[in-house]
């Protein structure tokens, strides 16, 4: 047992906290803020340049390919630090395209799409979603044929966040209609700019995100990752290495009520002096307490050399149940009617942030794999019990 | 990080299970349980031999003390065993006692004879209001000369009925404004004259008692550490003995989780095991969780135990979060056996039982979030 942190990461962290709180300006957390810690705005990619030029947006990659050969506890702290400081801290090309191109494709694709990655240069939406395939993502159709020189792809993509504002489409796309589900996937990377390809923003409660659509669309035969067909095994590989769900926003949403706690008067007394706020209070800073060692369990693990599949399942569904719902419906209770108030209110309290991060609860249980899908696999996986 | 336990600690856990699937079985439970004592002194004595009394107590009074986590390992398979017994009375909380407040002669009286398993102890510290907190110590401990004269009655006491030494909280000085300044500890001989026992007949198992003193007189050299100064002490002993206490109950989160599974996995209904249908598998990732996070939160609090550190704050994060979560783990646990779950044939209910006692004990969810609340400066 030893729960610190080797000096080495802890070194590295310093720095990198240091650098977030120099270089966030009111300007950039205001973009963030307006794009959900995406990353694609000019403030934003304004920073991640600058942060990723050390290194620290890829610690765990090979140097050769723009990382620095670091620890994932490095990476998992870094992610941390970053939703907490509210700055673009959701990639997907740093945590989901990039790993499975390292993993899987040609040295060629690695030279070619690894560095700039790395180096913040490009982003990537995430295309996997479809009107027909969401918790069952095996039954999605968009179709890809191959025309010799191209692929030609057709049909429609949903819930595509960062679509408005990536570089690169991460596809996937049905490749050969007649084999088992499973057996006829592949990925595709596809330039945004593509004739064709229509954006239609979809609007949310919380987050913006996007309907893609694709009209004859012809990719270049080298986007292809990897191998052909082979996409749903890629897709399961990533799942289990890249799930990775940080919740700093939520440890500086309850700071934000905690504040408040200490702040408010009511009928002659702080409410933090309320039994009830005190128990509630205690409950979140349990609950967030919870998440760490949760969340710090999945580096540990790789760094480890195991593989972390239905743990990271748990960090899920604590992180977003117990922590994203919980705890934000918890601070809605403690700032009674305020809690409802638009941060442009006059009367908003500082701890606005709370109905923010209130709406995205809502999300959290739901993106990146349900919170049933998530007990589907600790049942089948990680405690072997049979599907149906 | 190292989430693991140490290679030794490992070889630890492995002696400590071996032991206990033998001798701890559905069916020595439930004799333990129904015995008046309580326990077997048979498996005592083995329990004994094997140094395990002595994991808290250092080398210089015949102990075995290395870490505070190799207790937590022992605790936990005991949890996982359902052990019943006055082991954490004796070498937890009434070691821990003697170690913190306990002057030489008196750490050098007893702790050796804990070490070998001839003398057990208990804590004696609520009354009447049930809580750990400094005003319900109404207990008087009068000075008469060099003596004190102790009247009053304890209750809830843990393993009173067969302690040697009972360890005794007591008020020394009702003048003081703040509750905490005036409260002084006291080791008692069991057969003492004035003293009487008279155990409470609870539903979990639990073998507490009311300890009742009439004019009990205690020679000076009972008081254990400084006169109405005990407070701080019997907070450190309280937070520790809470992480001690959540190894027991992590233990038993496992073994219900383990009994829901493998019953879910054979036990066949609409022509299929009933572990294939999602509502019984969501209990079971339910269970899961709770079982890691109450894992997680008592090694981690442990370690800083070990390490030196702080740790009020995470004892009782870890204590507030057990006591719950264990208590809906085990309901989780009935719920996939369904109605055989409820039969005295099963073990599920000795899980249920002593989940609920473990919940009681030394605070429950809720005087330990208070305690955090506090640790926050709130």
């Amino acid at each position: 047992m030893d729960f610190s942190i080797s000096t080495e990461d802890l070194e590295i962290f310093q720095e990198v906290r240091l650098f977030i709180q120099k270089e966030t300006t009111p300007e950039l957390l205001k973009e963030a803020h307006g794009c959900e810690m995406i990353y694609g705005g000019p403030e934003s990619r304004k920073f991640i340049k600058k942060f990723a030029a050390n290194g620290w947006l890829t610690p765990t990659w090979p140097e050769e390919y723009g990382g620095m050969g670091a620890s994932e506890m490095l990476t998992y702290m870094i992610r941390e630090e970053m939703t907490y400081a509210g700055v673009p801290s959701f990639f997907a090309g740093a945590h989901f395209t990039g790993p499975t191109i390292l993993r899987n494709a040609s040295e060629e694709m690695k030279k070619k799409w690894l560095p700039p990655i790395a180096r913040g240069e490009i982003e990537f939406a995430m295309g996997y979603s479809e009107p027909d395939a969401g918790s069952d993502m095996l039954s999605l159709k968009m179709k890809a044929e191959d025309k010799g020189d191209h692929w030609l792809v057709n049909g429609q993509k949903t819930f595509n966040t960062h679509a408005h504002v990536a570089d690169y489409h991460w596809l996937a796309v049905r490749t050969d209609p007649d084999a088992p589900k499973h057996k006829g996937i592949s990925l595709l990377i596809v330039d945004m700019k593509s004739p064709g390809i229509s954006v239609q923003p979809m609007n949310t409660l919380i987050a913006k995100t996007n309907d893609v659509f694709y009209d004859n669309v012809k990719v270049p035969k080298e986007n292809l990752v990897g191998e052909v067909n082979k996409g749903y095994q890629y897709l399961l590989g990533a799942l289990n290495f890249e799930r990775m769900f940080p919740f700093g926003h939520y440890r500086k949403c309850y700071e934000s009520v905690v504040e408040f706690s200490r702040n408010t008067i009511v009928d002659g007394a702080p409410l933090s002096k309320s039994p009830t706020v005190r128990q509630k209070l205690a409950d979140m800073a349990i609950d967030l307490e919870a998440a760490r060692l949760l969340y710090y369990h999945l580096p540990y693990l790789l760094d480890s050399g195991k593989v972390p599949s239905y743990q990271t399942s748990m960090e899920k569904i604590f992180m977003s149940e117990r922590v994203a719902r919980k705890l934000t419906q918890s601070a809605m209770e403690i700032m009674g009617p305020y809690g409802q108030l638009d941060e442009h209110d006059k009367w908003a309290p500082s701890a606005n942030l709370v109905n923010y991060y209130f709406r995205w609860g809502i999300l959290e249980t739901i993106y990146g794999g349900t919170s049933e899908i998530q007990r589907n696999i600790i049942a089948q996986r990680g405690l072997g019990l049979p599907r149906d | 990080m190292d989430y693991n336990l140490s290679e030794d600690q490992a070889i630890l856990k492995d002696e400590f299970q071996k032991l206990l699937a033998k001798e701890c079985t559905s069916d020595t439970i439930r004799e333990m349980m129904a015995s008046e004592k309580g326990y077997s002194e048979l498996l005592w004595q083995k329990m004994a031999e094997l140094g395990w009394m002595g994991l808290l107590i250092p080398e210089a009074y015949d102990g075995a003390y290395e870490s505070f986590i190799d207790m937590l390992v022992l605790l936990y398979e005991m949890g996982y065993a359902c052990l019943p017994g006055p082991f954490f009375s004796t070498a937890v909380v009434g070691t821990l006692t003697l170690l913190e407040a306990g002057n030489e002669a008196q750490k050098k009286t007893i702790l050796p004879k804990v070490a070998t398993g001839e003398h057990l102890l208990a804590l004696a510290w609520t009354e009447s209001t049930g809580t750990y907190t400094p005003k319900g110590i109404q207990m008087k401990a009068e000075q008469d000369g060099d003596d004190f004269i102790l009247n009053g009655t304890k209750l809830f006491v843990p393993d009173a009925h067969v302690a040697d030494t009972i360890f005794c909280v007591a008020r020394t000085d009702e003048s003081k404004e703040a509750p905490e300044k005036g409260v002084s500890l006291f080791a008692v001989d069991a057969d003492s004259e004035g003293l009487s026992i008279h155990p409470h007949k609870t539903f979990t198992g639990e073998k507490l008692s009311e300890v009742a003193f009439d004019q009990v007189r205690l020679p000076g050299t009972a008081l254990m550490g400084p006169l109405n100064q005990a407070w701080p002490i019997l907070q450190k002993i309280l937070m520790t003995a809470v992480v001690a206490k959540s190894a027991d109950m992590s233990g038993g989160a496992q073994k219900v989780l383990e009994m829901a599974v493998s019953h879910a996995k054979v036990r066949e209904q609409f022509d299929r095991p009933i572990g294939s249908f999602q509502a019984v598998q969501h209990h079971c990732a339910n269970m899961v969780i709770e079982a890691d996070v109450s894992r997680f939160m008592t090694y981690h609090a442990g370690w800083r135990i070990d390490e030196g550190l702080d740790f009020t704050k995470e004892a009782a994060m870890c204590k507030a979060w057990v006591s719950e979560s264990y208590r809906r783990l085990v309901l989780l646990g009935h719920q996939v056996l369904g109605g055989i779950s409820f039969t005295l044939e099963e073990d599920m209910h000795l899980y249920t039982y002593r989940a609920k006692g473990a919940e009681l004990f030394f605070g429950d969810a809720d005087f330990h979030r208070e305690m955090v609340a506090r640790s926050m400066n709130l």
